[in-house]
């Protein structure tokens, strides 16, 4: 009976609304849709996986939107950046092809290309809005294919235009990221697919593209700031990647430690961590020093959400660049001048040495510095695929193979060439020598036999 | 002894599967042992031991009650009994990396006449995990201890009887129970820890079949030391279901009886290498002409090792020309077990093949071994109460965990934090490494009491720790509350 009697109200409340007039925000609503859906892009890539030892092909579901005329297309790096090929769904349903542009694993962006040449149809292109220009409580609306579902939007309001995520946060595929810039929060409902879909304002302008989502709560939705992805994909389409200065320093919000250093409230970015073999390190900086001003210009990071800022600030600058920190230390202060150099990739390529049973990547600086190696020369070990030649050899995945039967690894192209000549030559037995935590370990690997590992049942 | 020279102090272990269940129910009446006469003897030195263990693992702490079978071994109250959770930290610290302490608080010791009496924890020894207690009394007491007997021949196939612990709902408490020595391992290649088992009851007396204590069930395990030793190595447990345990002889429970293990002042000797096993696969590549050995994949600085001269890819194919069986590495803890047992000062010649460019060099090299270095749960640590933490020294078991060298990483380490605390709450975390309070650096708990008690004195609104996590560094704001 109570089920009767709602059902009836409900459906008068139905009849009701559907008899006064559109409100205006319902019009927006309908208006801001419009302007972005046709530019809505249903993503299928095909990734390449190297992290169980062996490359696996793995289809994937994302969002994209549309941002140019000749069919560039920006989604989440964690979407496409390992994409073999992508099929694209457009707005009228019809598939493309398209290329992988471009990526930034720090700000988790991609550039696609739409494959045109056979699509007759219409390109729409989203209008990218303002984010410096976003307002708390503002409406929005999140388009993209939850789950697979295509051409979804859910609306909401911004939560928090401000959030910060620290660096410890890293991409599916290992890269830390999401420190140079702040996120806006939106409890438009996003889900797995959402990502690298747009998040539109009520006049139609993508602010932000939605790339996280907390699981186990309530519509707690990221976009990243539509500025941001408006540099980095400009910086893509110029040269396929983006280019960053780095220097090294790890740094902390000053808020609470300004009485401890002597600081003035709002002046300054404290150093928390230097990096080993950084140019921060060589130029004698250290944990402690608060950096005042860069090249003349004042910095701060009081709160945690002022830290982005400082780090873009510093990565903006062209690799190679000499710039000058006036820093407070032991409350003196002192200039330090300094030559930026290029952060360049956080994670290597990668390969699959199927013969193996393992997959390796290239060692870049950064993975050196994260992983406390003495140089970049050797590959480290990604995945060991479960009972193959290495798995019975006592390979350990972050092994570093630093020789190959005997002879030392100098660098990733010297390793492929090397594992490429045994594989051709059917070497049956490999003796690879590997760094684990600084102890060098021997291991044998039986590459032809096909015999299983010895299972205690 | 001219075959087998002091260092094999217990290299010969028996192993035994308990098939009494089997052989009660098939009817096998393969032994006559008289368990009336046994029964008597049995309860004039068995015990029950209930003992409170306190665990704290990080900012937990926990109580865990035990009853177990004892055994008195002298006359002034010595006992022994499983003493396997008490040496669970060593398991635990391995693996987690941050210390685990057990510490029993209370042990009461019943007999059989019905008298109980307080005792006092001495130690646990590592390798077969027999625990030891003495009893204290007001009164001068003289027990009636077990007398082992030593120089027996265990043979396969015979057979043995023991007695275990029924649970306490039961009566009488006690359970007879017949077994056969199933093999004699000289090298055992895997013993899972068997806390808890029931059947098997570590620690309890075996008999022959004249009812001779000719030993106690143990374990030859040591997971620690190839964490002390050098790193590694903890993985190879817990394999198999099967609980095999072997008899801790006569003759190594003389010597345990008469030197107990104490906690903390164990001396285990050390090497400094972390190693790998010599398998056929890598000897074969080698062409190293070996039945097994040790490879050396390390050498901590300034360590035995090193001053022996030993280099990373030597390969040890003997101790004081005595071959070492170690040909996979579930067997590693032979050879770790071996130089632990040697004890501190012991001097000893390895052969060493040293593969080169061209060929392999065959050495001899002579060690002076060292007592073994400090796992973490033994480091010596500092509570503060003000700020509700407590740190201990860095041991070589964090440089090798840590990767980091002795000479330039200082420190202490975050051992426990209490929940809810000034010190968790100002965002200190379990395992971070202090390396400076205030301005005051700080490379040892001694460094951190002082620092500590200068803070307490002056009375600042915040401690400043700058500390050391995941290979960077930061700063920690600990509101004192004293403002």
């Amino acid at each position: 009976m109570v089920r009767m009697t709602m059902l009836l109200w409900l459906l008068v409340v139905v009849s009701a609304s559907a008899q006064t007039p559109i409100s205006s925000l319902q019009q927006e609503i309908y208006d801001a849709r419009d302007r972005v859906l046709p530019a809505l892009v249903h993503i299928q890539p095909v990734i390449k996986d190297y992290r169980t030892g062996e490359l696996k092909k793995q289809a994937v579901v994302g969002s994209g939107v549309i941002f140019h005329p000749d069919g560039y297309l920006v989604t989440n790096f964690h979407v496409a950046g390992k994409a073999e090929r992508i099929i694209c769904t457009l707005y009228d349903k019809e598939q493309v092809p398209a290329l992988y542009i471009g990526g930034d694993p720090p700000t988790d962006i991609a550039v696609l290309k739409l494959q045109l040449d056979d699509y007759t149809g219409h390109i729409a292109i989203a209008a990218l809005g303002n984010s410096d220009s976003v307002q708390v409580g503002q409406h929005v609306l999140a388009m993209g294919s939850p789950f697979s579902l295509s051409r979804t939007v859910s609306a909401g309001v911004v939560s928090t235009k401000d959030r910060f995520f620290s660096s410890e946060y890293r991409l599916p595929s290992g890269e830390r990221t999401g420190h140079y810039n702040l996120w806006i929060q939106t409890d438009a409902a996003i889900n797995p697919g959402n990502s690298g879909g747009p998040l539109v304002d009520l006049s139609g302008r993508v602010i932000g593209i939605n790339s996280r989502a907390t699981f186990l709560a309530n519509n707690l939705g990221f976009a990243i700031p539509i500025n941001i992805v408006k540099e980095v994909t400009a910086s893509i389409l110029e040269g396929g990647k983006v280019s960053r200065s780095w220097i090294g320093v790890q740094c902390q919000a000053l808020q609470e430690l300004e009485d401890y250093f002597g600081a003035q409230r709002n002046s300054g970015v404290l150093i928390a961590s230097v990096d080993p073999g950084s140019p921060a390190e060589r130029n004698y900086l250290k944990a402690g020093d608060i950096i005042l001003a860069v090249d003349g210009d004042a910095v701060s990071a009081r709160f945690v959400e002022e830290l982005p800022r400082f780090y873009k600030k510093i990565a903006s600058y062209a690799p190679g660049s000499e710039i000058t920190l006036r820093v407070l230390r032991d409350e003196n202060e002192y200039e330090f001048k300094l030559t930026t150099e290029e952060l360049g990739d956080l994670q290597g390529e990668d390969f699959e040495c199927a013969d193996w049973g393992l997959t390796v990547k290239a060692i870049t600086q950064q993975m050196q510095i994260e992983n406390q190696l003495e140089d970049t020369l050797g590959v480290y070990v990604m995945g060991v695929k479960q009972v193959g030649a290495a798995d019975i050899g006592g390979i350990h995945p972050g092994d570093i193979i630093i020789s190959v039967n005997k002879m030392p690894v100098q660098g990733f192209a010297d390793f492929i060439r090397t594992y490429n000549d045994l594989s051709a030559a059917a070497t049956p037995r490999v003796l690879l020598a590997v760094n684990r935590n600084g102890a060098i370990r021997l291991a044998v690997l039986n590459v032809d036999s096909s015999q299983e590992g010895i299972v205690h049942e | 002894m001219s075959e087998r020279p002091a260092i094999f102090p217990a290299a010969h272990f028996v192993l035994v599967f308990l098939l009494g269940l089997l052989l009660h129910g098939s009817g096998v009446n393969a032994q006559n042992f008289d368990f009336n006469r046994l029964d008597k003897v049995i309860h004039s030195y068995s015990v029950i031991v209930d003992m409170t263990i306190e665990i704290s693992f990080g900012t937990h702490t926990n109580e865990q009650e035990e009853r177990l079978l004892g055994t008195i071994v002298t006359e002034d109250g010595l006992v022994i009994f499983d003493g396997s959770s008490l040496t669970q930290e060593h398991v635990f610290s391995s693996f987690a990396g941050f210390s685990v302490k057990t510490t029993p608080t209370g042990i009461k010791i019943t007999t059989f006449d019905d008298k109980t009496y307080d005792a006092e924890y001495v130690g646990t020894d590592r390798f077969s995990k027999l625990g030891f207690a003495r009893i204290v009394s007001p009164e001068e007491v003289t027990f009636t201890p077990v007398r082992f007997a030593t120089g027996h021949q265990f043979q396969v196939g015979s057979w043995v009887a023991l007695y275990m612990l029924l649970p306490e709902f039961v009566n009488p408490p006690l359970a007879a129970d017949v077994g056969m020595i199933s093999a004699m391992l000289e090298t055992p290649e895997k013993f899972p820890l068997t806390v808890g088992y029931s059947v098997l009851e570590l620690a309890s007396v075996i008999f022959d079949d004249e009812l001779t204590p000719v030993g106690v069930l143990g374990s030859m395990m040591d997971p620690s030391i190839a964490q002390a030793d050098a790193g590694g190595m903890t993985e190879s447990f817990g394999e198999y279901d099967v609980a095999l345990l072997g008899v801790i002889t006569g003759e190594r429970l003389e010597k345990l009886i008469a030197d107990p293990p104490q906690r903390g002042k164990e001396d285990r000797a050390w090497l400094g290498i972390t190693l790998q096993a010599l398998t056929k696969d890598i000897a074969d590549f080698l062409e190293i002409d070996a039945p097994g050995g040790i490879i050396v994949n390390d050498v901590v600085r300034s360590s035995p090792a090193e001053k022996a001269g030993l280099k990373v890819g030597d390969v040890i194919y003997e101790i004081n020309a005595q071959p070492i069986g170690v040909n996979r590495e579930e067997r590693l803890p032979i050879f770790q077990r071996r130089i632990a047992q040697m004890g501190p000062g012991t001097s000893v010649e390895f052969s060493v093949f040293r593969p080169g460019d061209q060929k392999t060099d065959t050495l001899k090299l002579f060690a002076v071994l060292d007592k073994a270095p400090l796992a973490p749960s033994e480091a010596p640590e500092y509570e503060n109460k003000p700020l509700e933490f407590t740190v201990r020294d860095l041991v070589l078991a964090d440089y090798i965990r840590y990767n980091q060298d002795e000479e330039n990483f200082r420190g202490v380490v975050v051992s426990r934090l209490q929940r809810g605390g000034r010190a968790i709450v100002g965002g200190l975390q379990i395992g971070d490494v202090v390396q400076r309070v205030g301005s005051l650096p700080i490379s040892s708990i001694d460094d951190m009491e002082a620092a500590m008690k200068r803070i307490e004195a002056d009375r600042p609104g915040e401690a400043i720790f700058f500390i050391w996590r995941n290979n960077k560094t930061m700063f920690i704001n600990v509101k004192t509350g004293w403002e």
